[in-house]
């Protein structure tokens, strides 16, 4: 016998909705109670809880989520499969049909919580004894009140259009009543004949639920997620506090999990086989004759109730066994609560694909100023401490934001060596640049990156370098400069040239001093404008070609400028027969966002900060835009 | 032939054998099932060979411990019957309390009948096949533990907490108001009747097989236990827990 046909059809095509009193309810519920076990939620003994109805008026319609779920009519902890007496031949006693019965009270998510009940049960061969409950039994839905331990509306079961066979809303002036089966439809003509000959109402809008507990990610994508943290070192965490007491199972409305056992009658002569609730948590779940047990550990117990309930039964029949209750965390002990764990693992190991929050790559990491120095009248560098370290090499740049000026990318000045810190030179130009300039050590500012592709150094090991250097390009070449000085023995000759407007304008005045007088490279400068108190020659950065000792063979070169520089020095070098593949260009452009999608930074089809900034002149040299002519 | 049974007792209350006087007329069908050669509480003594002896409280004295070890010898299986032959149960808190001080407090100069010494479980005395745990025991435990011993099956306890009991009954839990409650980590098996009954459990079933006991005093911590409090919550029924 196989079927997969769950007994409450699905959603009514044609959904009636009709008003009623709560009287009327109650004379509802009375004459249910002629034909039917009506089973609600009532208070008893100071609790409130899910028990057959004597009395109408004490049928509660609102009642909040921690009220046990109603699993335990339709699966109850003890349920006898069949009898057998002992004593010559075993007899098998046939079951009686299940008790008729009305469950008035079913919240969306217990409602969604059948669904992945009859998705389990009824699939391959079916259960029977489930089945036999489950036609038996009309589900009649009430709406409910999220508390702080619900998240059903991460998971959508904050509400529901079918599942039922009646569901009751509340209304301004009492209720109103939606069909949701034909056989809620004939419960209502046998039993509020008056209500059912009403005109019909207007449908309600499903509203969504006000959960204080939400998931961070979309919950579709929690199978995937599942997949990558089998071996996370939260479900060790977990299981250490795990009391292993069972009692999220026990509590969860879709779990099912069973032990069958013989149970004796007081004389021995027959018993009855009977299945009662068992948990993945407990001790003897997994342990199997002889002893050993496959699943002996709390924590990979623990793993198994959320990979079942997240990954396993979603990739088998597309629903979450999850349904949002909060029950489970609700009586947890050890305050073991899904959302948390769940949000834990998505933070921690969601991979960039996976993050669904919008605007997280977007999103700085605010830094600490740490010194600031005055290189020049307009030109300061800001050193900036990092909360994790980044690896960089010199040419790539960072965006630094101040919230409400924005942000702009900047070269980083110093040495990829250190990867706690990072320096930036910032010259006053525009409104964030010299809100920049009014920031104090101590103060902070957003960072993003390090993005682009800079200088590989190791590819200069055993070259002669030759730096050209014009205005502020000096900030990139600064940042290669002090990482080839690093291992200065593993280079040949370096050589800067610098070129720069006049003597107000000179970058690391003190460190090119420095340089200068060191026998560590050859540093040449040039002034456009006259006058001068270092007896620099006035001239463009061109006269210092003219007696350059260049091996170009061996030479690598990096030119880092003022767009127009490159017109003039990339055919200067090329004559003196540096070889294309050695002559790197820092051809910098609004890099906006930094991660190849805003499309600001383009020269023609190439993206600048992902390719570049720093490009061997053989890769862009057909780029039409590349080089300003 | 009937299976022949006898209950035996020793320091304790008595207070399970009444436990299973009271099963009333399911005794009868038990009274069918075997034969029971002794039984304090309704007949006295004789020196036959047991199937099965039910041995109810623990073990004081010197006496206590022969009289066991006879029995042990005639009888097949041995079946500890309640908490104080199960964990030697509240007899052993007097020594806590210093038993001298115990018996002037209670019978003032008048004391020398008292012959009590440290209290024992029977099985630090002897092996036993079985055990029926609880303060008083329960009726329909011990018909099941009967049942299994006659058709032969393991006597298997519930390997789970009271904690399961108390969320099938529904009950509110006892942390939530505030009390500590030593369901965590104690077996089940009573359907919670303390719970029920307004009180905390005080473990008189003894722990699980595998308590989780780190786990648990973290959330005694957070109730504001000491390790003094939390040790002295396992005493009432001589708990053994590690100590660390």
């Amino acid at each position: 016998m196989r079927t997969t046909q769950a007994p409450t059809s699905a959603a009514a095509e044609s959904s009636t909705w009709r008003a009623l009193s709560r009287v009327e309810i109650d004379l509802f519920v009375r004459s249910m109670m002629t034909a039917y076990e009506v089973v609600g939620v009532q208070k008893k003994h100071g609790r409130m809880t899910m028990d057959k109805v004597e009395d109408p008026s004490e049928l509660l319609l609102e009642f909040p989520p921690q009220v046990h779920s109603p699993k335990k009519f339709l699966f109850p902890n003890w349920q006898k499969l069949f009898r057998f007496s002992l004593g010559g031949k075993v007899y098998l006693e046939a079951d009686k049909a299940a008790v008729p019965r009305v469950i008035f009270g079913m919240h969306p998510c217990d409602l969604h919580a059948v669904q992945v009940l009859d998705d389990c049960l009824f699939e391959g061969e079916a259960d029977s004894v489930y089945r036999s409950k489950r036609e038996a039994t009309l589900l009649i839905g009430v709406d409910c009140l999220p508390d702080e331990h619900c998240f059903c509306s991460s998971v959508g079961t904050d509400r529901t259009d079918s599942g039922f066979d009646l569901f009751f809303h509340r209304a301004d002036e009492g209720y109103l009543v939606q069909s949701g089966s034909e056989r809620g439809e004939a419960l209502l003509r046998r039993h509020a004949p008056q209500v059912a000959k009403r005109d019909e109402e207007a449908p309600l809008p499903l509203q969504v639920k006000p959960c204080e507990h939400q998931l961070d990610f979309a919950v579709d994508a929690l199978a995937p997620l599942l997949g990558d943290v089998y071996d996370h070192h939260l479900w060790k965490e977990i299981g250490e506090r795990c009391l292993g007491c069972g009692a999220c199972t026990l509590l969860c409305p879709t779990c099912y999990c069973f032990n069958v056992e013989d149970r004796m009658d007081d004389d021995l002569a027959g018993g009855e086989r009977v299945r009662t609730w068992d948990s993945c948590q407990f001790d003897h779940f997994t342990r199997v004759a002889g002893g050993r047990d496959f699943r002996s550990d709390q924590a990979d117990r623990q793993r198994h109730r959320f990979f079942r309930k997240y990954k396993y039964l979603w990739e088998k029949h597309e629903r979450t066994a999850c349904v949002g209750c909060g029950r489970c965390s609700r009586e947890c002990l050890a305050n073991i609560a899904p959302v948390n764990v769940l949000n834990r693992l998505f933070v921690e190991e969601a991979s960039p694909e996976l993050k669904a929050l919008p605007a997280n790559e977007y999103q700085p990491d605010m830094v600490e100023i740490i010194a600031v120095e005055d290189l020049t009248n307009q030109d300061k560098l800001f050193r900036l401490r990092l909360n994790t370290p980044i690896h960089f090499t010199p040419g790539m740049f960072v965006a630094i934001s101040i919230f409400g000026l924005g942000e702009a990318p900047f070269t980083i000045a110093s040495s990829s060596d250190d990867d706690m810190h990072v320096e930036i030179v910032v010259r006053a130009k525009g409104a964030l640049t010299r809100a920049l300039h009014r920031l104090q050590p101590g103060d902070s500012v957003g960072l993003r990156g390090p993005f682009g592709h800079g200088f590989q150094v190791e590819d200069f090991a055993g070259r002669d370098l030759l730096l050209v250097a014009g205005g502020l390009g000096l900030v990139t070449l600064r940042s290669l400069l002090l990482s080839l000085l690093a291992d200065r023995q593993s280079f040949g000759t370096i050589q800067l040239l610098y070129g720069v407007r006049n003597m107000d304008h000179m970058l690391f005045q003190k460190e090119l001093l420095e340089w200068h007088g060191s026998n560590q490279l050859d540093c040449r400068f040039a002034f456009k404008e006259p006058g001068n108190s270092w007896g620099v020659p006035t001239g463009d950065i061109t006269h210092l070609f003219r007696n350059l000792d260049l091996q170009p063979q061996r030479t690598s070169v990096a030119v880092s400028g003022p767009a127009g520089m490159y017109r003039f020095i990339n055919p200067l070098l090329l004559r003196m027969g540096v070889d294309e593949e050695a002559l790197f260009l820092n051809l910098e452009r609004h890099m906006k966002c930094g991660l190849g999608k805003c499309g600001k930074c383009r020269i023609n089809d190439v993206c600048v900060c992902e390719t570049g900034p720093i490009f061997p002149y053989s890769k862009v040299k057909h780029l039409k835009e590349a080089i300003e002519r | 032939m009937k299976p022949r049974v006898g209950f035996f007792d020793f320091t304790g209350c008595e207070g399970c054998q009444l436990t299973i006087l009271n099963l009333a007329e399911k005794l009868l069908d038990v009274l069918d099932l075997v034969e029971v050669v002794e039984f304090r509480e309704v007949q006295g003594n004789c020196n036959e060979d047991l199937d099965i002896a039910f041995v109810e409280g623990s073990i004081c004295r010197p006496d206590e411990e022969k009289r066991l070890r006879l029995i042990r010898t005639r009888s097949k299986k041995l079946i500890t019957l309640g908490a104080c032959a199960d964990l030697a149960g509240i007899n052993i808190a007097h020594e806590e309390a210093g038993g001298a001080e115990l018996a002037m407090a209670v019978y003032g100069s008048d004391s020398k009948h008292l012959q009590g010494g440290q209290a024992r479980p029977v099985s630090a005395i002897v092996p036993i096949d079985g055990r029926i745990p609880g303060c008083p025991v329960d009726g329909q435990e011990f018909l099941a533990i009967l049942h299994a011993l006659l058709l032969d099956r393991p006597t298997n306890l519930p390997a789970f907490s009271l904690c399961v009991e108390c969320k099938l009954a529904e009950l509110p839990c006892t942390f939530e108001q505030g009390i500590v409650c030593l369901g965590p980590v104690v077996r089940a098996g009573c359907n919670a009747l303390c719970i029920e009954g307004g009180d905390r459990c005080r473990g008189c079933r003894g722990l699980v097989d595998n308590p989780r006991e780190s786990s648990y005093h973290r959330v005694l911590e957070t109730f504001n236990l000491s390790v003094d409090d939390i040790l002295e919550e396992y005493r009432t029924y001589n708990l053994r827990i590690d100590e660390e």
